[in-house]
């Protein structure tokens, strides 16, 4: 596999796997990491968490990758594919500043 | 072939048929891009009456479903709804189904990949008789609304009480003198209500929410459409990938699953491949350009060879290009990623799902 994919997906898989680890702990789910489809809903449909759970998830973000998520940026919060593409975006915005 | 109780009506209106599994339904109205408005922008109204439909006493309800379906009955509170599947000895999805706690009966509204008489072989497989499970299938019609708009309708229809309805959840209301079922339940991402009512108040039920839906700009869609909006909003759809992938796991249905409940219908095969974990899964595809190859079936290319395949696939109005999902080998399964269409130059993308923000998101109806 060329490199630029494999880095890509490398990176990904980091991020997934941390966000992952870190949301199944603080919200008590009853699954594993493998589990948890990063394209399923979080709110209402799919996993059906609260507005308490979005805090937790919030709070995660904030917690593992020193990145805030915007208030009531429910855009985000679609899924855990979106987050992480949130949380690869701020990295990257981050990398470009420093 | 079961037909569309409310056949008159759809006729009136423009509607061509379609069957599956044996079952009749209103497959469009003919102007697709308007029936996608209706609902993207204001609100659909379409009949649902393909859903086979089972009511069961509270009594002996929980023993019955939970023997089932995946999904923990036990746990659905009072006037909630439990969204669920229902698969077969090979752990083999069957159908896509909603389970209502309704004070002293449950409701089992299901969407399936099979017809009648062999649904029906399940559930009396599962004790249906004993557990006095009666199909209201012949008896009752559905009609979906949904929309950004929806809520204005059931309120119109129903009252303000609708407005307080969490997603999942099940009341009865008055129509005609005569409570009927409402489900807060739509999979389109925009807000959706399932209408549950004796056959003989079907065309008024039908004939009162399309001209509430037209109040508001709205009007009749097919159930064609549904398929394209489920896409858009990564709600999973038996009738599109479901009927080529069937694995809940491959699907990414884990979530209507407990996997500590004892047993029901093909545990034993979800759970094994559970441990020996996942080989494939369906994920999001973008196509890059107009990409004509980039339909159902085809194959997604890398270094030369397949390295997945498109089961569902459709253009988005909102983002200007074909989406699709598509079955890849798991060490591939990530967003972000550019292949090639077999047989082509086409590219598609891997992309994180749901890829659209529906309007509905922005609402928050308890605050009207």
């Amino acid at each position: 596999m060329p490199e630029d994919i494999q880095r890509i997906i490398e990176r990904r898989k980091a991020v997934i796997t941390t966000f992952k680890e870190d949301l199944i702990n603080r919200l008590n789910l009853p699954y594993t990491a493998e589990d948890l489809h990063e394209d399923v809903s979080l709110i209402g449909a799919g996993l059906g968490l609260d507005s308490l759970d979005v805090l937790e998830i919030v709070l995660c973000v904030e917690n593992a990758f020193n990145i805030k998520i915007p208030d009531n940026n429910t855009s985000v919060l679609r899924s855990i594919n979106t987050i992480v593409d949130f949380i690869i975006s701020e990295q990257d915005k981050q990398g470009e500043a420093a | 072939m079961r037909t569309v109780p409310l056949k008159n009506n759809l006729e009136a209106n423009n509607v061509t048929f379609g069957d599956r599994f044996g079952i009749e339904i209103p497959l469009l109205t003919h102007d697709n891009d308007k029936e996608y408005g209706y609902i993207r922008d204001s609100v659909g109204i379409t009949d649902f009456s393909f859903m086979q439909k089972y009511v069961i006493p509270e009594e002996t309800a929980l023993d019955f479903l939970d023997g089932l379906v995946a999904g923990n009955v036990a746990k659905t509170r009072f006037g909630r709804v439990l969204h669920t599947f229902l698969a077969n000895d090979d752990g083999q999805i069957v159908a896509d189904c909603f389970i209502a706690n309704n004070d002293e009966e449950y409701v089992l509204l299901c969407e399936s990949i099979v017809d009648d008489a062999t649904l029906q072989q399940i559930l009396d497989s599962q004790g249906a008789a004993e557990a006095e499970c009666k199909n209201v299938t012949d008896e009752q019609i559905v009609i979906s609304i949904d929309g950004f708009k929806a809520w204005s309708v059931a309120k119109e229809v129903f009252g303000t009480d609708v407005l307080g309805l969490p997603y999942l959840s099940i009341e009865m209301y008055p129509f005609e003198d005569t409570e009927i079922h409402l489900f807060r339940a739509g999979k389109t991402s925009e807000f959706g209500y399932l209408i549950m009512a004796p056959k003989e108040l079907g065309e008024k039920l039908f004939s009162t929410l399309l001209e509430a839906a037209k109040k508001h700009k709205g009007g009749l869609c097919g159930v064609a459409i549904h398929n394209d909006l489920r896409l858009e909003g990564r709600f999973f759809n038996i009738f599109a990938e479901g009927m080529h992938v069937k694995d809940p796991l491959s699907l990414g249905l884990q979530w209507m699953i407990d996997f500590d409940k004892d047993s029901y219908i093909g545990q034993e095969a979800i759970q094994k491949r559970r441990e020996e974990g996942l080989t494939k899964k369906i994920i999001g595809v973008s196509a890059l350009g107009d990409c004509d190859s980039f339909t159902e079936g085809a194959h997604i290319m890398y270094e030369g060879k397949s390295v997945a395949t498109v089961e569902a696939v459709c253009y988005s109005p909102i983002l200007n290009r074909k989406i699709g999902l598509a079955l890849f080998s798991v060490d591939l399964a990530y967003a972000g990623l550019t292949f090639t269409v077999e047989g082509s130059d086409d590219q598609v993308t891997t992309i994180s799902m749901p890829p659209i923000m529906p309007k509905s998101l922005s609402v928050k109806l308890d605050e009207l």
